[in-house]
This record gives C-alpha cells, structure tokens and sequence, in this order.
C-alpha cells in the first residue's frame, strides 16, 4: 500500500486548482517530498472532540494519494496523534520528546486551550507522576516548532467551549503561546483545508493571511458570494423553512454573507452534500466568533416573534 | 503481597481524555490487577454554555461533544426539543435521522475495530504513527497480520464512504446540520436515496465478508479474551432508531439486565441519579436526577479523581454499548468480555446496515421533511437514544424561551465512571480490576480491556503501591517490594 512521494506531487499537481498551488510552489514541493523522511508533525488534541481528526481522516482525492492513509505513510512523519498511534503511554510522549529535542517539527494543535483552574480541566499527559496540562505542553512545543497550525476553530479561537460564560477559561493557541500561527478554522475544518495547510507550509508559500491569522488563499472569499443559491438571493426567492430546496437560507438566519470559508468549491464529504445545499443555514463555523450568541434564527410560541 | 509498577499515560486510540490509575499485584508468579480507578481528564462545561441560549442551538452546540458520534447527540437534542414543543416531525425526518444516524453507527464501529482496537494484538506499519509500540503477546501469524494491516486501510476508505452516505442527507460529517427541532433540514431528493443505496452495496459486502471475519479470526487468536474484562454484569440500553412516529417500536428495544441474566427488566429513566462523591463537581449537586441535575466544578476536591460524574440506576452501575443492545435485544448472548464487545459490535454493525436498506426505501420524495417548529415559553423533556458506544440521554428545561438548565448523560459516563456514592467501582473499573497481567511493563491487557468498551476519552493508566499507598509512575518494571 505504499504511496510514493512522487503520488503525492501527482495529487498536489492534479487537484491544484482546489490547492491553489503555482507551477513555482509545485517545483519546490517535489523538492520538499523528495527528502528520504517525511517533515516530523506533532497533533496535540487539547479541549475538543476529535471531530477535526475524524474530518481529516475523510480525506479523498482525484489521485493518488488518495487518502489520509496515503498520506501518513509517505508525506509526514507523524510522530504523535494521540487517537492514531501505536505507541501508549510513556512510550508515546517519549515520541513527542524526541521530536522536541530535535526541535524544527510542524506542531499541529487540535482543540481550545484551557487556561482556568491552573489549566487543570485538561490534561496532556503524565509523566514520572508529574500531570503536565494540556496549557504546558502548548506553551512547551509552541516553543521548538518550525511551524504551528491551528486545525479548526477551537485551536483557532476557543471556539464552542470558549462560548459564554467559557467555563474553563479557553482560549485559542495563538492567544497562548503568542507565537505566529496558521489558523485553519471550522468545525471541523474541511480535510482539503488541513491538507492544503500541510503543503502550503512545506513549500513556504501560504501567501498574506487575513485579521484572523487565516490564509487568504483558503478562507478569501465569502460563503454567499460563491453561494450555488446566490441567483436566488439577487431573485428574491427566499426560502420560509426548513425543506425547501434551491431557494436562498437568508431569512432563515443564514451566517454565510459573514463567513469565510471555501465550502461552496470544495463541497463536503466528497461532493456528496454541503450545508446549504441540505437546506440548512451556514453556521458560521469558521468565524472567529463563532458559536456566537445563537446559531440559528428562532422562532418563539405566543409572542409571535 | 508484592507489587510491580509501570505506567501507561496517555493510553492512545480512544477519543477523548481518560486516566485510569491501576495497581497491579504479583501472587504466586502472576501478576493481576487488584485496583483501579478512572479519571476523566477533561472538562468543558458544554451543559453551562447552553443556559440562556435558544433551545434551537442546542442539537447544533452538543453535537460539539464528540466529533465520532456527534449525531447521537444531534438525535438527543431534536428529540428532546421535539417533545418539549409537543409536536412530532413528519415521517420523513424521522427516517433521515435515523439513516444518518446509523451511518454514523457503520463508520464508528468500522474506525473503532480496525484504527483502534486491532493495534492492542497486532503490530501496525513498520512506521510512524504505527511504531514504534508494544510487542507484549502478539499472537497472531504475520500471513494474517498483512491482511489485518491491508483491511487497515481498506477500513479508512469504508469509515469515510459511510460518512459521504450519511452526509447525502445530514449535510456534511462530522457535525451534520440537518437535525432540527420539527424535523429534518433536507428534502427527499431521489438521487440522493438512489446514490445512498449504492454505498451500502459497497458497505454490506464489506461487513459481511471482511469486517465480521476478521473479528471472528482475531477471536480464534485470543480464545481466553472471551473470559477477560467481564465488568459489572448489568447492562442497560435506551433503545435506539425509532419504527414509527410514536417511538414505540424501535430497531434495538429499551431495557436492562442484571448480572448477565437473560432476564429483562423495563428501564425507567427516572431511576437515573448522577452521583459525585469521587467526582470534581460541588458535593450539594450529589444524587440529582437528570432533569435537575446541576455541573458546578469544584477542584481541587478531597477524594475525587475524576471530571465525569458517576451515573447509577437505582445505585447500581450499568456497562451500555453495542453488547448491551444486542443483549436487551435478545440478538446476542454468548457471555459478557472483551471478544463479546467486539463480536457484538461487529454483528449489530450489519444489523443496522441492512435496516438502512429497508429505510431508505420508505422514504417519500412528496411528503414533508419539516413542521413548523416554535420555541415554547416554557417546558422540560428528554431525549433518549444509544450512541455507538451506547446509551445516550439529554435533559432540557425551558424557561422564557431560552434554555434554563442541561444536561447529558453520555455512555462513557456510565462505562468509565468513577467511583458512586457507597464506594463502588463503575462498569470499566470493574472490568479492569482482576485482569491479569503478563509483563507489567506492557500491561497491554489493561489496554486490551479498556478499548473494548470504546471509550470516548483519552486513557492514561497508572499503577500504583496499593500497601505503600504511594503513586509511583516510571516506566518500566521495578521490581516489587
């Protein structure tokens, strides 16, 4: 089942209109992949609930390879993933160490930050009877990586147990560790997203972010201006509930004007579905805000509201 | 009695953050663990940021819970609100709800098995993330060991195409947002239901011919694991995918037994307490009943270990999952271990798999998917259903059209609760307490075990002196005094 880099760069090459990759960012690409290892990436998970993980291992494209097995075996050499790994125990944060003390490895973190109770709520791991939380080990390994991604919107900016009152405290990565970080929000963020983050990072060309720490090459462009119901929106065919297909989510309490992000381009799960075109209103997952103070637009019994 | 000490932190391949301490005594050549206790290591508060919300959000907001079974939640929650408004969603949503949600149950059961379980008996990829890991009693041949590590992969291709399945109705996996109080967001578009059932032509074959072979070959490998990790003997289900607009007939039926009797009991929900006397949670919330139960984290606190509460019914602990539903089911019987949850998990992954097949067939592109659903001023119901790794409740009470109070009962919950209130170990505890133990420096047993019930956590074990009382946590064996 071994993929070869040279499968890799095919992908990237093949799918670069979704990549958003150049001719120039594919050269440096194959000239990155062709090392005999893989770059080393750390996948922390912290206050979240694995959804970006499982999201990630949707992953499918037009060629190989194909699929996140792909690749595990031949793009990265992922040293730690806490839901993935053979190794258990001391012998898997041994694996972290040794990455640390190599220092210059891509540290992936999944999930917000807790920073209440002494950061007690969430713990990493346990070493020697010592409890190191989860706030340590960002503070720690932020600290020696080359590069840190943010995957999804809890990493990003707290994200939904960050949500008021934010109980434990959460904040995003960046908030913590105070140093540059790529933030690929959504919740969970799209697997081509994760994937375009890896390779944008491997070729040293993720281009201008925006306000958000966000790259503009991904989340640039607004859900309702790539919307496949705009027309019906320039129309003024508005849908008035839930079931009703090909019209405009708008009056339904729609957060797609706001909200950046590619799904309208990369569909979900496939091109299998996406969220409006399942009639449901866009969420907003990738916004800095979100879950906001309510995510849909209600309607109330008696007052007529 | 002399004791060996190593420690195992994070125990990997679960979702989630779970610590067990254990203490592992020698006797007589073979070592055995006598203690245990279970510690969920991380808190959100998801029940607090719901007060003072639009009901509406919330099937949005706990769906957050798990990214593996957030449908189950998402299920919960529009049921709950459902019956709070006193309307029933028209037929059509409820057979979406349950064609996502048992889409979900395929790729769970599918990534919980082969990505990971199997690890705990056979070696991976000779690369990372795979290896290095522990060599302790791998039995199974290498001829077999390929074809396990070739279905490896094989098994991500069907986890993701069960998920493309489900997202044809729910939107997108994870967190799909088609589930609505009133119904269901999407329509009934037949080339949807036709493209639904091209995956389970490819899914079915899948179960039938690799899936439940494999656990059954694995099973042949590991014949003393079908008296390993036998738990508390109770097992409880809340029943799951409702036949009709009523809830009345269900594919997996609701109920309980007791000490593996065949014997069924009806299961009453208003029996569940949530105890937290060992638990990180203000003592004056103790022994509430869900439905005014209360999430007030209080740490540091004396003798408790854990951030998850310990859920009882009438006092007593209860192991829920697949086992459980196929036991109160009547489908499954053969005993209560680690190869049982296994067996069971596999065999209701086909159940529901060939149920979808009937169900996506009912489907009526002409009848509606939604009534007009308003928050009502006030009112409290529960939703009841089974998560992949089993029973699954929420509590909601609305005040003012906002919700006032929360809470969520998850399956985890009860499996790797911590000790109740008279000092009694919950079901994974339990189970692991007693398991012996080759190579003390490797407890893969205790892994073994622990991955049976599918936890939605992530595992850290210790092991400790029981006389000395003292935690040591190295790695390796040091001899015992």
């Amino acid at each position: 089942m071994r993929i070869s880099r040279r499968d890799f760069f095919t992908y990237c090459k093949n799918s670069s209109a979704a990549l958003a990759l150049g001719t120039t960012q594919l050269g440096l690409l194959q000239k990155a992949l062709a090392a005999t290892t893989g770059p080393t990436v750390l996948w922390l998970q912290g206050a979240a609930c694995s959804g970006c993980s499982v999201s990630f291992l949707n992953r499918i494209a037009p060629s190989a390879p194909a699929t996140a097995a792909d690749v595990l075996m031949q793009t990265v050499n992922l040293a730690y993933h806490p839901a993935l790994m053979g190794a258990t125990g001391e012998l898997a944060v041994a694996q972290a160490k040794r990455a640390y003390d190599n220092g210059g490895y891509i540290l992936v973190v999944e999930g917000g930050v807790p920073t209440a109770f002494g950061g007690n709520t969430c713990l990493a791991w346990t070493v020697q009877g010592k409890d190191t939380t989860f706030q340590q080990a960002v503070l720690d390994y932020s600290a020696r990586a080359s590069q840190v991604i943010a995957v999804g919107t809890c990493a990003s900016y707290g994200g939904v147990a960050a949500a008021a009152p934010n109980p434990t405290g959460v904040k995003g990565v960046s908030a913590v560790s105070l140093k540059n970080t790529l933030n690929i929000p959504g919740c969970p963020p799209h697997p081509d997203w994760i994937v375009w983050a890896i390779a944008h990072l491997l070729t040293n060309s993720v281009g201008p972010l925006d306000c958000s720490n966000r790259p503009i090459g991904l989340y640039g462009q607004s859900i309702h201006q790539n919307c496949w119901r705009l027309a019906a929106y320039q129309a003024n065919q508005h849908a008035t509930a839930y079931g009703q297909d090909n019209l405009c989510l708008f009056d339904l309490g729609c957060h797609g004007p706001q909200t950046q992000a590619a799904c309208p381009s990369t569909g979900w799960n496939n091109m299998a579905n996406w969220c409006v075109d399942a009639n449901a209103t866009c969420l907003g997952c990738t916004s800095p805000a979100f879950p906001f103070a309510a995510l849909r637009r209600t309607t109330n019994a008696n007052n007529g509201d | 009695m002399p004791t060996t000490v190593t420690s195992i932190d994070p125990v990997t391949r679960l979702e989630g953050h779970l610590k067990i301490e254990v203490t592992i005594a020698s006797d007589s050549g073979s070592q055995k663990v006598v203690d245990a206790k279970a510690t969920g290591t991380m808190f959100r508060g998801l029940e607090n940021i719901l007060v003072g919300r639009p009901p509406d959000d919330a099937p949005d907001i706990t769906q957050r819970i798990c990214g593996v079974c957030p449908v189950s939640h998402g299920m919960a929650a529009v049921t709950a609100l459902d019956k709070a408004a006193g309307l029933q969603a028209p037929d059509n949503a409820r057979i979406m709800r349950n064609l996502v949600l048992g889409a979900n149950y395929i790729q769970s059961h599918i990534l919980h098995f082969y990505h990971l379980a199997v690890q705990d008996f056979i070696d991976g990829p000779n690369m990372p993330p795979w290896q290095p890991s522990w060599s302790t009693d791998k039995r199974v041949d290498k001829a077999t060991t390929d074809v396990l590590v070739g279905h490896y992969v094989t098994a991500l291709d069907m986890r993701r195409m069960a998920h493309e399945m489900g997202a044809l109705f729910g939107g997108r996996l994870p967190h799909p947002p088609a589930f609505v109080p009133g119904g269901f967001t999407n329509s009934v578009r037949p080339d949807r239901i036709s493209s639904f059932q091209s995956y389970l032509g490819v899914l079915i074959p899948f179960i039938q011919n690799t899936y439940i072979p494999d656990v059954e070959a694995l099973a042949s490998y590991y014949p003393d694991y079908y008296n390993v990790g036998g738990g508390t003997g109770n097992l409880m289900a809340f029943g799951v995918f409702d036949l009709d607009a009523s809830g009345a007939n269900k594919l997996l039926r609701s109920g309980r037994v007791q000490n593996a009797s065949t014997a069924q009991q009806t299961m009453d929900p208003n029996q569940i307490t949530e105890q937290v006397a060992y638990s990180w949670y203000a003592n004056s919330t103790n022994n509430l009943k869900p439905s005014s139960g209360q999430t007030t984290p209080q740490f540091p606190k004396t003798n408790a270990y854990s951030w998850l509460k310990a859920p009882r019914y009438q006092n007593a602990p209860y192991e829920v999952g697949p086992l459980a539903r196929m036991w109160v089911n009547g489908d499954y019987s053969r005993g209560i271990s680690v190869l049982d949850r296994h067996l069971a998990r596999a065999q209701e992954t086909l159940k529901v798999a060939l149920a979808l097949q009937t169900w996506v067939a009912q489907l009526d592109p002409s009848a509606p998917v939604y009534k007009q659903y308003s928050t009502p001023e006030e009112g409290s119901a529960f939703g009841l259903t089974e998560a992949p790794r089993g029973a699954l409740g929420h509590w909601v009470r609305i005040n003012n059209h906002k919700i006032a109070n929360y809470q969520v009962v998850t399956p985890t919950c009860w499996n790797a609760s911590p000790m109740d209130n008279a000092g009694v170990h919950g079901p994974l505890e339990q189970a692991v307490i007693g398991t012996t133990v080759l190579n003390a420096a490797e407890p893969v047993e205790v892994l073994r075990v622990i991955h049976s019930y599918d936890p939605c956590l992530a595992c850290a074990v210790h092991v400790m002196r029981p006389k000395e009382g003292v935690r040591v946590f190295a790695l390796g064996a040091v001899p015992g005094a």
